[in-house]
């Protein structure tokens, strides 16, 4: 009949106002930030971070720069270790990457071949300078494997056990094997192996 | 009390100057839309002026008919000829001076006119609390016929603008 | 319980009492009108602040959100938190508008705001004036605020608050005619125009919303109301979302802040004119009497804001065509059965009147029903 859409209506929007005092946890959707906070989902992307296994020395990064590269906005900037005769090591002496201009897309993350560099979930990072505050150098984004599988179990558990099946024991390994390849000088100096 | 009626009275005074000032605004004013300001300014003048006379509801009534709907229907006409507030249609002319002068001559003869006639008051209608009951009796009895013609002539009206603003079918 | 029902009166009498001893009469006299209009100024005001906050919780509420709640226990103060910001804002005119009327315009929309608070009987002996005609005062002297945001329109020198400004006349002036329709059967039963003899007729329980046509002229009233107030669903002169701000684009800071403190009062007057008209003012039980006229018209105004959160906005022929074809022909049948129900005597009006009020429902939910809204045509595609 007429006019009773209009009550139907109402009766629903009366409804609500009652439920979201006699029952807030289904009434109310509001999160009382920043007291509470939301739980972020697993696949949430803010700012890239870099892993190492163990030690801040075995970082996975070998300075390949296929993720400054592959930037849209060009926010990386690595410059590769060089040991005392100048040759490139396998290794980044400085990566920074500038918050001002990350636009979180996880490119960075999707084309690294060494499974070095992903995403985290951390969001509340505001800083009262523009230029210095925001640029993170290496050491800041250095973060353990543990805290990549803490917030990520789906993605660290399957390249974990991806690395695991194809026998990639990480640079800790690949340190402990390099004194026995220079005992033979005659051979030819070999390139380093192509999985580190 | 006699403080109080001096005070009443200057309000009185002070409502009817503003009328007056606005009336002279209405037809001096350059811009047509602060005339019909002071239009409405003038009608509430005049409803002060009810109400000093002792006639509220003629001063509500006055209030509600011609500000609320009358004034609302020149300010749409103002709104509607677009060119009659433009800046090169005079709205003066020259015979200003002139007329003024004689106005002021037939003003002379008009007030010695008012101030001589008698007008017979009735002081028993003057001292009569009318108010609305008694009008709406007066209006379906002794006024009857006047009532009716009245409502046929606003029906036309009213059926006469909606024809002629009925959209071509 | 006579003590607390007439406690403003006392006080009011009694400061009066106090000043009498050493100030002439005709002094005491103008003391009794200032003491009513500051608490009229008073009241407005902060009746207004608090309206907002009220409003801001229960569409938010409604919403499945809180409201306003950081600022002050439960958001009390966010209304002076956003007095301050409006006051602290930059005041925008327009190069082009016609400066006296840019300016005059909120002034003269706060006015008939405020008079009309003057007729309405907050409780036993609470009218601020008991005018014979009150109840026509208040409908002249709301419909000055039409002329103000016409000159609200026209002096922001802007071609959509004119166009806003215009269908805010046209709306304002079509629900005029079914509200003062709607009130007349109230005045053909109490044979008064005065809201305190209105008031003192339905004492005792007997209000007008019990009756068949009082029911019905109170949703009608009720209606038009909220549509001379320009509140949701009737807002289309303000849209927030069309026509940029209609009539109130250009004004900023305390400008704005007068028209919107002018809609507020507006609402709060309509609810409790509708108390008063319809659901007895001031009468009930128990209660101080100005604590159930406050009771009564906050609740006439939970349901205004319940259509806000509730409601889509109306176009305007729709409207146009709500006013015209269907809240006016009901309102004037309506005055026949409140004839039918007055000149009958007791219990046979009741049921003559009801099954009037029936008939008249039919006929117009029947036939006025496909006029509104009608269906759009279109006259120059086909």
């Amino acid at each position: 009949m007429f006019g009773f859409g209009v009550l139907k209506g109402m009766s629903v929007t009366l409804w609500n106002f009652i439920l979201s005092y006699i029952y807030p946890k289904k009434g109310i959707t509001t999160v009382q930030y920043p007291e509470k906070k939301k739980e972020v989902e697993e696949r949430f992307r803010n700012f890239p971070f870099l892993v190492y296994d163990g030690t801040p020395d075995n970082m996975r990064c070998v300075a390949c720069d296929i993720c400054a590269k592959e930037c849209p906005p060009k926010c990386i900037y690595i410059i590769p270790e060089k040991d005392a005769q100048g040759r490139i090591q396998k290794k980044p002496a400085t990566f920074d990457i500038d918050y001002a201009i990350c636009m979180n897309c996880g490119i960075c993350e999707e084309v690294c071949p060494f499974d070095a560099i992903f995403m985290d979930h951390e969001y509340e990072l505001s800083e009262y300078d523009r230029l210095s505050d925001l640029m993170y150098p290496k050491e800041k984004l250095l973060k353990p494997v543990e805290h990549f599988m803490k917030i990520r179990p789906t993605d660290c558990g399957a390249i974990e056990a991806q690395r695991a099946a194809k026998g990639i024991k990480g640079r800790a390994a690949q340190v402990q094997s390099a004194p026995a390849a220079t005992v033979k000088p005659a051979e030819t100096q070999q390139n380093p192996p192509a999985n580190a | 009390m006699d403080a109080l009626h001096i005070l009443a009275k200057l309000g009185i005074f002070a409502a009817m100057l503003v009328t007056l000032t606005a009336a002279v605004m209405v037809v001096t004013l350059r811009n047509i839309f602060h005339c019909a300001l002071a239009l409405i300014l003038v009608l509430l003048g005049v409803a002060a002026a009810y109400i000093s006379l002792k006639a509220e509801f003629f001063a509500v009534i006055q209030i509600l008919l011609y500000v609320g709907a009358i004034m609302t229907l020149v300010i749409f006409a103002i709104m509607l000829t677009s060119r009659i507030g433009d800046k090169t249609i005079l709205q003066n002319n020259r015979q200003g001076l002139i007329s003024f002068a004689l106005l002021g001559l037939f003003n002379v003869f008009f007030t010695g006119a008012v101030l001589k006639t008698s007008w017979n008051l009735n002081p028993a209608a003057m001292a009569a609390n009318v108010d609305a009951g008694v009008l709406g009796a007066a209006f379906m009895n002794e006024y009857v016929f006047p009532f009716e013609i009245i409502s046929v002539v606003l029906i036309v009206a009213l059926v006469g603008a909606i024809i002629l603003g009925r959209a071509d079918q | 319980m006579e003590a607390s029902d007439t406690i403003f009166v006392a006080f009011k009498k009694a400061i009066l009492g106090f000043l009498q001893g050493f100030l002439p009469d005709w002094t005491v006299v103008i003391v009794s009108i200032l003491i009513s209009i500051t608490a009229i100024a008073i009241f407005g005001p902060v009746t207004m602040m608090y309206l907002t906050w009220l409003e801001r919780k229960v569409v938010g509420r409604i919403q499945n959100r809180y409201g306003p709640n950081r600022v002050g226990i439960f958001g009390l103060l966010q209304p002076i938190a956003d007095g301050v910001k409006m006051l602290t804002k930059e005041d925008i005119v327009p190069q082009a508008a016609d400066k006296v009327t840019h300016f005059l315009a909120p002034v003269i929309v706060v006015i008939p705001a405020l008079l009309v608070f003057s007729v309405l009987p907050f409780g036993k002996g609470m009218a601020a004036v008991n005018l014979n005609v009150g109840l026509l005062f208040f409908l002249a002297i709301s419909t000055m605020s039409t002329i103000a945001i016409f000159m609200g329109s026209w002096g922001s020198r802007n071609k959509f608050s004119l166009l806003g400004g215009m269908r805010a006349v046209a709306q304002m002036v079509s629900y005029e005619i079914p509200m003062v329709m709607s009130v007349v059967p109230v005045i053909l039963v109490t044979g008064s125009l005065s809201t305190v003899s209105i008031v003192e007729a339905q004492l005792g329980g007997k209000w007008f919303v019990f009756t068949p046509w009082g029911f019905f002229a109170a949703i009608v009233f009720f209606l038009c109301g909220v549509a001379e107030v320009n509140r949701t669903p009737f807002d289309l002169p303000e849209g927030e979302s069309e026509i940029i701000a209609g009539f109130h684009t250009e004004y900023s800071g305390m400008k704005f802040a007068l028209f919107y403190m002018a809609e507020f009062m507006s609402a709060f007057a309509i609810s409790g004119l509708t108390a008063t008209l319809f659901f007895g003012g001031w009468d009930g039980p128990f209660l101080p009497s100005w604590v159930w006229f406050l009771i009564k018209a906050y609740a006439m105004i939970f349901i205004m804001i319940w259509f806000r959160g509730t409601l889509p906005r109306l176009r305007v022929d729709q409207l146009m065509g709500f006013a015209w074809k269907l809240l006016l022909p009901f309102a004037l049948l309506n005055i026949f059965v409140a004839a039918l129900w007055q000149l009958l005597p007791a219990p046979k009006n009741l049921i003559v009147a009801g099954a009037a009020e029936a008939v008249v429902l039919v006929v117009i939910f029947v036939a006025a029903r496909k006029d509104s809204p009608q269906k759009r045509t279109y006259i120059f595609a086909d």
